[in-house]
């Protein structure tokens, strides 16, 4: 069973098809990423996983619960970090997460023991008397996080989680995140900050104009992407550029004195190759280094094409 | 199917929202001013100088505070958490909106009794026997839920901006009060108004309750008392089920 599951969702507001036809699944445990541009259709779609907005069509599950049908045991295992929606501006930090705890059927006894707990891990317990307009950006977003976690979920929504925050609170969260996979729990976050997906997902899905366009884990995009890495090598004397043009003609390459380059797809056969071609003429390698596409230019591609 | 632990559940959410309402909405000071001054106003306006007793006039006075009192703040709630994108957040957890509307309600509800009470020791002042204070607090609780409700049943309307609910709201409170029995007794309307004061919900708990202060009243006291019942249970009712079927159309609203 998937924890989290979409079957062929779609979503229109007016003429503009927000979500146009996303299915995925979540494995238990999973950091499933949503990356893409603004207007994709991300906040849209993680809308109709929290039972905020209906499909026009399809379905949504989370731990075999579909949010539309049995909405409150869904979200009984559900946390949500909502992208368009605050804690009440006049109420304290420390009113707003026990209130958020009240709602997941907490006693005040448990529900006061976790609000603590999360204030302290997340730094926020010298400001829980504050109110919530007080707090800096940084600070309410840790506050949306804690009051995403007091009912200990399963499965965690985090839309744009860190997005225009301080460095600092930015990856205090994304350190939580981690923290929380590993204690199992599922979670969908998205995002249009790429390198921060290529850090914390174990699968991405890149959407655009509400349609998912690739899946995969940050590696398969790269090698998905078709874009080249380049290894450049340098040995301890020059090469015959002739014998090094015929040994590595499977690929593109430029040699030079004692420096060959290789431009290619993937790099672990053609490192091999190296390491032979250098046995075999008894040369050293001085230095070898591979730079693969990175998720910034993957996600450029795939997007622009 | 309802265990012990979901009625927990379900009584920690109310109870949770209520208090938020009360923190945000009701503790305020000219909420308080306003709740306490206006039916004094409209009560005086059409009661002193008239050289009735004060006892004539209570029924009337309690019914007026209980309904600008109780239907006053939780039309805008809706609209306003709307605006605030509060009301997602509270949504995105395992709540119902039915449960967010019952604990808005209770909210209302305690504090239209808060602000009725004075009235209540004022009857008792005036001599009114204890039974008839007992009884009277029931009927002021009935009243008190169903105009909670009918507050609630405006801000159905799916919008984000509170002043159309209070436009709305207006437009169909001042009418209710003007046909019904509050301001003149029934018994000196004249027939054609008659018919129009039967469909007010303000006329039977009027009724009611000035039969316990004056002895007199104008319906059988059954047909007041299913009146009260179907008004009070049709607003909650209909809050309830309207704001279901408007609650996708608000959240889409950005
Ligand atoms: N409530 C709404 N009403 C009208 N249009 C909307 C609404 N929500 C989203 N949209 C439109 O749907 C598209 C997807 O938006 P959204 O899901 O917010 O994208 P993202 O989160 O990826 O930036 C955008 O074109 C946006 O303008
Ligand atoms: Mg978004």
């Amino acid at each position: 069973m998937s924890t989290i599951e979409a079957v062929d969702l779609h979503k229109r507001f007016g003429s503009i098809p927000a979500v146009n036809g996303v299915s995925f699944k979540v494995k238990e445990g999973e950091i499933f990423g949503f990356l893409g541009p603004n207007g994709a259709g991300k906040t849209t779609t993680i809308r109709i996983l929290t039972g905020i907005l209906k499909p026009d069509s399809g379905e949504a599950r989370i731990m075999g619960y579909d949010v539309h049908k049995d909405p409150v045991k869904a979200r009984m295992l559900t946390g949500v970090v909502p992208e368009e929606a605050n804690p009440y501006p006049d109420l304290s930090a420390w009113d707003n997460l026990m209130l958020v705890g009240y709602l997941y059927g907490l006693s005040k006894h448990a529900a006061g023991e976790r609000a603590a707990r999360l204030l302290k891990l997340l730094d926020l317990y010298e400001v829980r008397g504050r109110k919530a307009r007080s707090l800096s950006k940084g600070m309410r977003q840790k506050l949306l996080v804690a009051m995403a976690l007091i009912g200990e979920p399963k499965v965690l929504f985090l839309d744009e989680p860190t997005s225009g925050l301080d460095v600092l609170s930015a990856r205090k969260i994304r350190s939580l995140i981690l923290d929380l996979k590993n204690n199992g729990v599922t979670i969908l976050l998205t995002t249009h900050n790429v390198e921060e997906a290529g850090e914390l997902c174990d699968r991405i899905s890149i959407i655009n104009g509400g349609q998912i366009v690739e899946t995969g884990s940050p590696d398969d995009l790269m090698i998905k992407s078709g874009l080249y890495t380049y290894i450049s090598v340098k040995f301890d004397r020059p090469v015959d550029p002739e014998d090094a043009a015929q040994f590595f003609k499977d690929w593109e390459h430029r040699v030079q004195g004692s420096r060959i380059l290789l431009i290619c797809k993937e790099s672990a056969e053609p490192v091999v190759r190296v390491v032979e071609y250098a046995k075999a003429r008894s040369l050293s390698i001085i230095d070898i280094h591979t730079s693969p596409p990175n998720l910034e230019d993957v996600f450029v591609k795939i997007i622009g094409g | 199917m309802m265990n012990t632990e979901s009625f927990s559940h379900l009584w920690r959410s109310t109870w949770a929202i209520c208090r938020k309402d009360i923190k945000l909405y009701y503790a305020k000071g000219p909420i308080v001013v306003t709740g306490v001054l206006f039916p004094l106003f409209l009560w005086g306006a059409f009661y002193i100088g008239r050289g009735l007793e004060p006892r004539e006039g209570l029924a009337s006075l309690i019914t007026l505070t209980i309904f600008f009192t109780s239907s006053s703040v939780t039309p805008i709630i809706a609209p306003w958490e709307t605006r605030q994108r509060t009301l997602e957040m509270l949504l995105s957890r395992p709540v119902k909106v039915t449960t967010i509307l019952i604990g808005d309600i209770l909210a209302s509800t305690i504090f239209g009794l808060i602000f009725t009470l004075p009235i209540v020791l004022y009857s008792i002042v005036l001599g009114a026997a204890l039974s008839n204070v007992l009884t009277a607090i029931v009927i002021i609780t009935v009243t008190v839920i169903g105009f909670s409700a009918l507050g609630v049943l405006f801000s159905a309307l799916p919008t984000d901006t509170p002043a159309d609910v209070v436009l709305l709201s207006s437009a169909v409170k001042l009418p209710l009060v003007f046909v019904s029995g509050v301001l003149v007794p029934l018994t000196q309307l004249p027939t054609w108004a008659l018919s129009i004061a039967a469909a007010s919900p303000l006329t039977y708990p009027t009724d009611l309750l000035r039969r316990l202060y004056t002895g007199d009243a104008f319906f059988p006291e059954s047909v007041d008392i299913v009146m009260l019942m179907i008004f009070t249970i049709m607003f909650t009712v209909g809050a309830l089920k309207l704001h279901e079927k408007t609650l996708s159309a608000r959240l889409q609203r950005r």
